[in-house]
């Protein structure tokens, strides 16, 4: 019995021990609303891995997931699940803009810090942490702008029609068109972020369009487009934008294509927690976060790909999976940085 | 809550089986009662009375949708455009609102405009299965379509905030008392004076027997139109309460409800065949998804199998409800 009594104490002794090693301690709840890409997948294992980083500079954030396909419903329950578990803050990968404003608003009123993460949201009491979409479909278009030398027939594969960052994409490249006179957009159709749907509608566009010179594609379907233009064998006279999963950034160095690929890191989410952490620890943003259409957002930089670059993409992913996205996070450091 | 909304049975032996045969939605209240017991023994935090007034207000549509579900199912019919309905009713009322300025009038008018609309929905339902004679699963699904189009129609992009006056009135307090629990007492109330009317024993009858309600000088398909429009009305209800709970139009948001109206129907011990169940039951069958979806997070289950987990707790409680309820069944 002593012994026990003694192992107890020792137990609890190093429990103690161990408790007190960090100095500071967060809980940090991550919710996902949708599962059905890899890139979700890796966006919560990036974020994961970012919180371990922590322990290395004496702070204990601990993560909390909730990640299943839910309806708008169903994500209000994991902000209030974890309002209920008293986390510290919460990081969201919202499937609706503007349907969580009275739910942030009860979790700012608990104490708690909202960032959003991948897709803005309206609500004042939370702020935004990710990539400008319109920008990204700017970049995209600029490198298609300079590629064909400021002139030529381009066509543009767009996403899930009244989808926020779909829209934003297409303000994106617009705008930059508008600047190029004798760039001339043929077409403009929808292939709702599907490979299959985005083949397709490549196949479509090269037999009506037989002429064209670019293609403005999204992520998601840029695989299946460059697909039908290599099965038309065009690949030499066509350039068009592309994704950065590996097995495509393989394909795109084997084949000598003529792409570039604008990056919607999956790390979005682990500079948002870093950013999350900091501002846990009371620091304050040198520049408040007041982008963006809702006034609430803090961007990230957009990396780019290129032919130039492409062999360095190819370094970062080899030994992955197929499916794996090329990425890019603030690390604890650069998000440093962004503070006071 | 006097609720037996099934045709009399002969009386059988065996107290459990005279107790499950009063309420058959008993098998449903003991899982929420385990559900409820469960979440509190993973995180006390979650009975709160703060956090369970949360649950209400977000499941409050679910369980309206689901009640609607269960008028149609009570007649041996299935709708699914529910959800597309509340989508529907929701983005017009929140364009209305918009529209008319969101005043204390402009919202009571939208309201009523909203609930004309799920009539008019649940009307052209009805005439497609019943008049038309369609086959419900499928001309609900093109129905379904149609309404999404519609609702994209009037909001093409998920946005617009309600007013302040609606969503602060539907997720502040009253006299003290949250307004969802007046909510849910309204709700009681209006289906235990449903469940004693002839419609109700109609829709029950015709679900049983569709042929022997016939004979017996049953207007069968004015029956089956009615449960329609009824389901109609109800998920305008859910629609209002949505709008409440995230203050914006979305015309996608009810899309992935309609599947859990059904299940939630089930779960709370309804025959999908028709001619058995009660709408309490399905109220608890719409708790039951949203403490399975807690529990499944509170017990601490990784995030890769949190999807796994919760379809097979589901089918589990699924389970249970149908072996308690087969005692209750001739």
């Amino acid at each position: 019995m002593k012994k026990f009594i003694a192992f107890a104490l020792g137990t609890v002794a190093s429990i103690a021990i161990s408790a007190s090693a960090y100095a500071e301690t967060f809980k940090i709840g991550l919710s996902n609303g949708w599962v059905g890409s890899e890139w979700r997948t890796q966006m919560i294992d990036e974020a994961k891995a970012a919180a371990a980083k922590w322990k290395e500079k004496g702070v204990d954030v601990e993560v909390s997931v909730q990640s299943a396909n839910v309806d708008v419903p169903g994500q209000i329950a994991h902000i209030r699940n974890f309002i209920a578990e008293g986390v510290n803050a919460i990081i969201v990968n919202p499937n609706s803009p503007t349907a969580f404003d009275p739910i942030f608003a009860q979790a700012k009123e608990a104490g708690i810090l909202v960032i959003a993460t991948d897709a803005e949201v309206s609500s004042p009491d939370a702020i935004y942490v990710g990539i400008d979409q319109t920008a990204w479909g700017a970049a995209g278009a600029k490198w298609l702008a300079e590629t064909l030398g400021g002139k030529g027939k381009v066509v543009a594969i767009n996403g899930v029609a009244g989808h926020p960052a779909n829209e934003m994409r297409v303000a994106g490249y617009r705008g930059v068109f508008k600047e190029h006179p004798d760039i001339q957009v043929v077409n403009e159709v929808n292939a709702n972020w599907d490979q299959a749907q985005g083949q397709q509608a490549m196949q479509n566009v090269l037999a009506t369009y037989p002429d064209i010179n670019g293609v403005v594609v999204q992520d998601g379907m840029a695989a299946g487009a460059w697909k039908s233009i290599m099965d038309a064998g065009k690949k030499d006279q066509i350039a068009a934008t592309g994704e950065i999963r590996k097995d495509f950034i393989d394909l795109w160095i084997k084949e000598k294509l003529n792409s570039g690929a604008t990056v919607n890191p999956p790390g979005v989410m682990a500079s948002a927690l870093n950013v999350a952490v900091l501002m846990l620890q009371g620091k304050e943003l040198k520049e408040p976060a007041k982008a963006g259409q809702y006034g609430n957002a803090l961007y990230l930089p957009i990396p780019f790909i290129d032919s130039k670059n492409v062999e360095e993409a190819a370094k970062q992913l080899e030994g992955k999976p197929g499916y794996y996205s090329y990425t890019s996070s603030l690390s604890i450091e650069e998000a440093e940085a962004l503070f006071k | 809550m006097a609720e037996t909304a099934t045709i009399p049975r002969p009386r059988r032996e065996g107290r459990i089986r005279k107790l499950l045969e009063r309420y058959p939605f008993l098998p449903a209240l003991v899982i929420v009662a385990a559900l409820l017991a469960l979440n509190g023994f993973f995180s006390p935090a979650s009975l709160s009375y703060r956090a369970l007034t949360g649950l209400l207000s977000t499941y409050m549509a679910l369980i309206l949708l689901s009640i609607a579900q269960t008028y149609v199912v009570y007649a041996g019919d299935i709708d699914l455009s529910a959800g597309a309905i509340l989508s529907l009713v929701n983005v017009a009322i929140i364009v209305l609102m918009e529209r008319w300025g969101g005043g204390a009038g402009a919202v009571l008018l939208a309201l009523a405009i909203g609930l004309l609309l799920g009539l008019a929905c649940g009307l052209v339902n009805g005439l497609v299965v019943a008049a038309l004679r369609l086959q419900a699963i499928v001309a609900t699904f093109a129905t379904s379509i149609f309404f999404t189009g519609l609702a994209l129609y009037i909001l093409p992009v998920a946005g617009t905030p309600a007013p302040a006056i609606f969503w602060r009135t539907y997720g502040g307090r009253l006299f003290g008392v949250p307004f969802v629990f007046y909510v849910l007492a309204a709700l009681i109330v209006l289906i235990t004076v449903m469940s004693r009317t002839r419609l109700v024993t109609q829709l029950l009858a015709v679900g049983d027997d569709q042929q022997a309600a016939y004979q017996s000088g049953l207007p069968v398909i004015p029956v089956r139109i009615k449960g329609y429009v009824l389901c109609g009305l109800f998920s305008a209800l859910a629609a209002f309460c949505i709008t409440g709970d995230t203050a914006s139009g979305d015309p996608l948001v009810g899309g992935k409800m309609t599947l859990y109206s059904v299940a939630a129907v089930v779960l709370g011990g309804s025959a999908l065949s028709g001619g058995w169940g009660t709408v309490v039951g399905s109220l608890l069958g719409a708790l039951t998804i949203g403490l399975i979806n807690s529990v499944v997070f509170f017990m601490g289950t990784p995030s890769e199998w949190q999807n796994f987990v919760q379809g097979l707790a589901i089918l589990v409680v699924l389970m249970a409800g149908v072996l308690a309820g087969r005692r209750a069944r001739p």
